[in-house]
């Protein structure tokens, strides 16, 4: 059953599309588990509740280069309001002049470059991750589950389809039969195998971490390759650098609340929102925040084995 | 029915911690990208994950000229200064942590426009409960977290990633001599002489960096290589990348595996494009 749509349709007052939880009267759990993540789970002594799920569609935000052109106010080591990072390359190209024709004031840059953090579409990728993990911890908790084991958190159609992407969030939701349910059920990204040695080991999840970073990037004559002036650049290894540091931080500082630490982190680095040759260096990091809840746990020594193939 | 002590492993004490609220400590969060399973095989050899760390260096190089008898020098340099400069970061951040090594580590090349090459590293630092105060720096190693704990579990330890690059050029057939040829089975000697030459150059330099670590060796050598035809460029390029280690003072210990043979049928995968 789906939510009961308002009567009230003559109210006066914006639209508002609020989040429909899933709200079915389950007639039996389902699950996402492979036979062996269940059985995993169900040593733990926990059980499937239900396979549950989280989804946001947004628009995505981005600076880069529509906000500051390909070419305006590079005077300065820096621009830009805020504080965080960004760097001007000027163009390495000197054609055998002392002074160095490509760099002297005024004259043509031919491939000058910059790069400068996108917060923005950081900002935009991080609501949407946010979103989809809110509305998957709602129906988790609508259907008393202590946790959500196995969670896949992504987005789909972020190139090429006019700055949209869709986020998920979906999982298994467990329970522990006759505990009462918890303030807020634990989610993590851990396999059912790999929530069962985590349990193991004296740590129990608390929630997901998530960081992102990015750096718009307009590279200058090194950075795109030009075979005339080779030699080392800056420029792709620091905005690899600055967009791995963003996520890093970000990763740390959502998690810092809730754990000693973040486990099971799914890193990405890639190239996306193309515009020409330049584009924006995004890192991704989706992990699992952990508590240690005993230090009593036996060690786990794995026995060597050499398996005799056929 | 027994009774369980507050700390006792188990989900009835993990789900009753997380009624608890949760008390930062004084010590920063850890970071990992280590699944569970590996953070186990780590904690077992005394070692836990501290942070996340990166590196990454890029560079290009001119590849015109590159034919019969040149050695591309500054082709091979571009790529070994790539590599060189993100396993140089990846360091700097190690002693910046004072983290005593990373494992389980990303390394990735990635080209464009045939001629930029860019380097990535990224792994997990972790410190040793048993590491010496002596040994101050830190090693990076190309290894997983398996093989990392059967390496110590065996008696060694890594010192570091080391690396050979080496360019060779070799002569283009000439059209009369490709016509010539192409009805003869024959060796192209020069070819075969670059692929020997640049694998020579490139293992020579490799060893000479296991040396300057005083390695006792090099482990999960990896190689690349990569024949460039173009226009004005007849070359092969030729990396290597491994993990140096050292035995330690109690020397190799036998790992005594057991011999198994599976029952298991192979998994079967009733949606393969998922």
């Amino acid at each position: 059953m789906t939510g009961p749509a308002s009567d009230d349709a003559g109210a006066a007052g914006p639209l508002e599309i609020g989040f429909q939880p899933d709200r079915r009267e389950r007639a039996t759990w389902t699950s996402d588990l492979t036979v062996a993540e269940a059985a995993a789970v169900r040593r733990v002594g926990m059980v499937p509740a239900g396979f549950v799920m989280g989804t946001a569609v947004m628009q995505l935000a981005a600076a880069g280069g529509q906000l500051y052109g390909q070419w305006g106010g590079l005077a300065g080591q820096s621009w830009g309001s805020g504080s965080g990072y960004s760097e001007t390359f000027p163009c390495a190209h000197t054609y055998g002049t002392g002074i160095g024709f490509g760099a002297s004031v005024g004259a043509a840059q031919e491939h000058y470059g910059f790069s400068m953090e996108d917060a923005l579409l950081a900002a935009s990728l991080a609501e949407g991750y946010r979103l989809a993990i809110e509305r998957l911890h709602d129906e988790a908790t609508q259907i008393g589950a202590h946790g959500v084991v196995g969670v896949d958190l992504f987005f789909e159609n972020l190139v090429g389809s006019q700055g949209t992407a869709t986020f998920f969030a979906r999982g298994t939701a467990v329970a522990h039969p006759g505990t009462p349910s918890l303030p807020s059920p634990f989610l993590t990204n851990a396999s059912g195998q790999h929530f069962e040695r985590l349990i193991a080991l004296g740590y129990v999840p608390t929630g997901l971490a998530v960081g992102v970073g990015s750096v718009y990037v307009q590279p200058n004559c090194q950075a795109r390759g030009d075979f005339t002036v080779p030699g080392v650049n800056r420029q792709i290894p620091s905005a690899i650098g600055v967009a791995r540091s963003r996520a890093r931080e970000s990763l740390a500082a959502t998690a810092h609340g809730s754990g000693e630490g973040v486990v099971n982190t799914e890193w990405t680095d890639r190239r996306v929102n193309r515009y020409g040759e330049s584009w924006d260096q995004l890192t991704i990091a989706v992990g699992t925040a952990v508590r240690r809840y005993s230090t009593e746990a036996p060690p786990i020594t794995p026995r060597p084995v050499l398996p005799l193939r056929p | 029915m027994s009774a369980r002590t507050p700390t006792e492993p188990g989900i009835a004490t993990a789900l009753a911690a997380l009624r608890q609220p949760f008390v930062a400590g004084d010590q920063p969060t850890f970071l990992s990208d280590l699944t569970v399973g590996e953070l186990v095989l780590l904690e077992e050899i005394g070692y836990r994950p501290v942070d996340i760390v990166s590196g990454a260096g890029s560079a290009s190089w001119n590849p015109q000229f590159t034919t019969a008898a040149t050695e591309g020098n500054m082709w091979g340099r571009a790529i070994a200064t790539a590599i060189d400069n993100a396993r140089s970061g990846i360091l700097e951040e190690l002693r910046s942590h004072r983290a005593d090594g990373v494992v389980a580590m990303k390394f990735e090349l990635e080209r464009e426009h045939a001629n930029l090459l860019t380097c990535t590293m990224l792994g997990t630092a972790v410190h040793g409960a048993d590491r010496r105060a002596g040994s101050a720096q830190p090693f990076a190693t190309t290894l997983s977290a398996r093989d990392f704990h059967l390496l110590v579990r065996a008696g060694y330890h890594p010192v570091g990633i080391v690396i050979g690059v080496s360019v060779v050029g070799f002569a283009a057939r000439s059209a009369s001599q490709s016509l010539g040829l192409s009805r003869d089975n024959v060796e192209l000697s020069d070819q075969t002489t670059a692929l020997y030459s640049a694998r020579e150059k490139a293992m020579e330099m490799m060893e000479r960096e296991a040396a300057e670590l005083h390695a006792d060796g090099v482990v999960e050598v990896q190689l690349q290589e990569r024949p460039v035809n173009a226009l004005l460029t007849h070359a092969v390029e030729f990396i290597a990348v491994g993990t140096a280690v050292c035995r330690g003072p109690d020397g190799h210990r036998d790992l005594g595996p057991e011999f198994q043979l599976t029952l298991e049928d192979p998994p079967d995968t009733t949606f393969s494009d998922r």
